[in-house]
């Protein structure tokens, strides 16, 4: 299990974890990031917000967001 | 006329999924904007009559979800459960299925008639994506109309939907049902058997549950007051606030089966991201991503004002309609030739030039965001902008800003959170427009020669702290709220669409005409009024007195009357200040340069050198350091005071604004002067 934010471009991974407070919560699950979900990196530099492709939907988030976010890398 | 009576249809969706574009094709130019009572948020409204029956249509603020995170969400949620709309049409977007759809099925809890409008299904296609309406809809348990409101496709199937519903008196026939399973169904059922007879009206005991499951503040809030501390305890111990993941996955789990029993063939993820990510490989670059961005900004300023200049031509006619209307009341009192030739027709004239300028502003915003460019534009910014506590949505208003401050007041409406939208709103006025470095750099020129660039750079470093402390004081004490970072979505580009860039830019110029001209026109008249009573002669006008009044102040920054009449006058236009000062100096030429003229009039009708020398022998250079940052950050002119009152709709934001830039003025006009009598 790692976060969002160490997953490089075009690596492929599953939500297993959203940690935060409610209203973060509520905010990105209604985007699309719940547990089981298909996460793609898109755009992932040292710094700045990062964009992820999530069910069909470009989303960028910023760098403390992605990092709330757990996933495990998705080895097919 | 029909007799009927109108029936109220309520139009929600979440943002970039052509909810407006529907709005506008229904509505046409019937509408008009106000404020949700209460509450900053833009509340549109319409008109239309389709088969003999008359509509209200109400455009409700785009949302994801329906919890109570922010006042669009709210707003929307109160709307339809209390107001209790006879139709709602909820808008998603064909090519984002999944996550459009999760407002419906927030909104599938409510008891309303629903139609789905199933937009943008050309994109879909063209993505390789094909829905059956029909499966889907019976899927949900309403009608779905595949629509590309974009080229009018879908809107008269649309309007015979709506027409149906109407008649129809069963309203479970017409209601979205979203089922639960396992986990979610039995902690539901257990929080609806302890409120049973506790949730008060309008608030439904099944969707009440289901908020109390996601630990929504609002009904929580409602619940424990209504169920007293000891049942609230004992709720308490299924309601813990964390589960809204769990809520969230089951209406998810119900999304999916609607789409994957409605979709026609499997598309292939990978291509379509790649397909979308082609021009924002570039666009969204660390580094070319900025001057892609600069680029368009850069071109779009040339756009605006091209536009502006197709104004110009008119302007000649407003001298001469100034000077016609001296001679043709040459006969009457003097005062009344004045008036109309100094005030009103100047006022209206600069009221209109003006219009020309805002239609370029218009067009230009409206065709950023019909193709989808401005989330990359604030992607890029973002982390810079995130040091002033704002959005990456705010950098483009605060660039068009530094051209005019009107044009960046207008422009904030890309910023779709409301919250972000005032703050942003309210700190344009600190960045300084064309005007004012023109006046700066002709001052400065007089006064410090080459050295002028350091006079930029001192400005400039204060315009930051100013927007620091100034955005720190409203986030932490005026527009309070929860400050949530980056969560933006980057809709698929979208090809222009004329029609829908026309409509915003028409229903925004006649938002102008309606709020700004008259302000304008009203200032010019205001500042004539007290710059020709009592005798008609400036120097012994009400506005001389009132700068005489002026002085204790004044003379902390070492301004003298003179220079504060200038400070007063720049109200009307901040090009004004100028001619003022030559008028106020006994240079200048006539009172409509005060009123508004000089704004419009390329040299301010000023003759440059002669009032060079007068201001070096009447002026001290500490004072005029002092002038121009009082005048940098001095209240914005009567038309970025118009534009803010368009914007907030609120004459106590748009007078509080005013007041604290006055104040603000003078503190940076004291400071530097006294700082200046330290240096020079």
């Amino acid at each position: 299990m790692l976060p969002l934010s160490s997953l490089k471009a075009w690596e492929v991974g599953v939500v297993v974890d959203i940690n935060g407070e409610p209203g973060f919560m509520s905010r990105i699950s209604a985007t699309g990031f719940i547990p089981n979900t298909e996460v793609t990196m898109v755009r992932n530099w040292k710094w700045g917000p990062l964009i992820v492709f999530v069910r069909d939907t470009k989303m960028a988030l910023g760098r403390s967001e992605a990092e709330k976010i757990m996933v495990r890398k998705n080895v097919k | 006329m029909n007799t009927t009576e109108q029936k109220t249809i309520a139009l929600a969706g979440q943002p970039n999924t052509g909810k407006s574009t529907i709005f506008n094709r229904l509505t046409g130019s019937n509408q008009h904007t106000g404020n949700w009572p209460g509450k900053t948020v833009e509340k549109k409204e319409g008109t239309f009559e389709y088969k003999d029956q008359a509509y209200q249509m109400v455009d409700l603020p785009g949302t994801y979800s329906l919890t109570a995170n922010s006042a669009e969400e709210i707003i929307t949620r109160d709307y339809i459960i209390k107001e209790n709309p006879d139709i709602l049409v909820v808008v998603v977007d064909a090519s984002q299925l999944e996550r459009t759809l999760y407002l419906a099925a927030g909104i599938s809890m409510l008891r309303v008639k629903t139609i789905v409008a199933l937009n943008m299904v050309d994109v879909a296609e063209k993505e390789g994506r094909q829905f059956s309406p029909e499966i889907m809809g019976k899927q949900m348990g309403v009608e779905v109309i595949p629509m590309v409101a974009s080229r009018n496709k879908g809107i008269s199937e649309l309007l015979e939907a709506i027409r149906e519903s109407v008649e129809t008196t069963n309203i479970n026939e017409k209601s979205a049902q979203q089922e639960f399973e396992g986990d979610v169904l039995a902690q539901l059922n257990d929080i609806k058997s302890q409120i049973k007879g506790f949730v008060p009206s309008p608030y439904r005991e099944e969707w009440a549950a289901l908020k109390l499951l996601e630990g929504d503040e609002e009904i929580c809030q409602i619940m424990q007051e209504s169920l007293g501390s000891d049942r609230w305890l004992e709720l308490s111990k299924i309601v813990n606030g964390n589960q809204s993941l769990l809520v969230a996955s089951s209406k998810y789990e119900w999304i999916q089966k609607i789409v994957s029993a409605s979709e026609i063939g499997t598309p292939n993820k990978k291509t379509l991201l790649a397909k979308r990510h082609k021009f924002d490989r570039v666009a969204t670059h660390p580094v070319w991503g900025i001057f892609v961005a600069f680029g368009v900004l850069l071109l779009a300023i040339v756009v605006a004002v091209s536009f502006g200049s197709l104004g110009m031509p008119f302007l000649h006619g407003v001298s001469l309609a100034s000077d016609g209307a001296r001679t043709l009341l040459e006969s009457g009192p003097e005062w009344l030739s004045s008036m109309f030739a100094d005030g009103i027709i100047v006022g209206v004239g600069l009221a209109f030039a003006l219009s020309f300028f805002l239609i370029g502003v218009f067009i230009v915003v409206g065709f950023l965001e019909d193709v989808g460019y401005l989330p990359r534009l604030a992607y890029v910014f973002d982390m810079f902008m995130q040091r002033l506590g704002l959005h990456g949505k705010s950098f483009m208003p605060f660039l068009m800003g530094a051209g005019c401050n009107i044009i960046g007041v207008l422009s904030t409406r890309v910023v779709d959170s409301w919250r972000q939208r005032l703050v942003t709103v309210l700190l344009i006025p600190i960045i300084p427009c064309y005007a004012v470095w023109a006046i700066v750099s002709f001052i400065g020129t007089i006064f410090f020669g080459v050295k002028t660039t350091l006079v930029v750079v001192a400005l400039l470093m204060t315009a930051v702290i100013h927007l620091v402390i100034t955005s720190f004081l409203l986030r932490r004490f005026i527009v309070k709220g929860k400050s949530t970072g980056l969560i933006m979505e980057l809709p698929p580009y979208h090809k222009p669409n004329l029609k829908a860039i026309w409509t915003y830019t028409w229903i925004n110029l006649k938002s102008y005409l309606k709020r700004g001209f008259s302000v304008i026109a009203l200032t010019s008249l205001i500042v004539w009024f007290f710059a020709y009573f009592p005798d008609g002669n400036i120097e012994t006008s009400f506005l001389a007195s009132t700068g005489k009044l002026l002085n204790p102040i004044g003379s902390l920054m070492g301004c003298d009357w003179r220079l504060m009449v200038a400070l007063i006058v720049a109200v009307a236009a901040k090009e004004s200040a100028l001619s003022t000062i030559a008028i106020v100096y006994g240079i200048g030429q006539g009172l409509s340069s005060v009123t508004g003229l000089a704004a419009v009039a390329p040299d301010g009708g000023v003759n440059h050198a002669v009032l060079a020398t007068t201001l070096i022998q009447n002026i001290s250079p500490e004072s005029a350091l002092a002038f121009l940052f009082a005048l940098t950050f001095s209240v914005p002119c009567s038309a970025t005071i118009a534009a803010l009152y368009m914007e907030t709709k609120s004459l106590k934001w748009t007078a509080g604004a005013a007041a604290y830039y006055t104040f603000a003025s003078l503190v940076a006009g004291i400071i530097a002067y006294h700082m200046a009598l330290l240096i020079f």
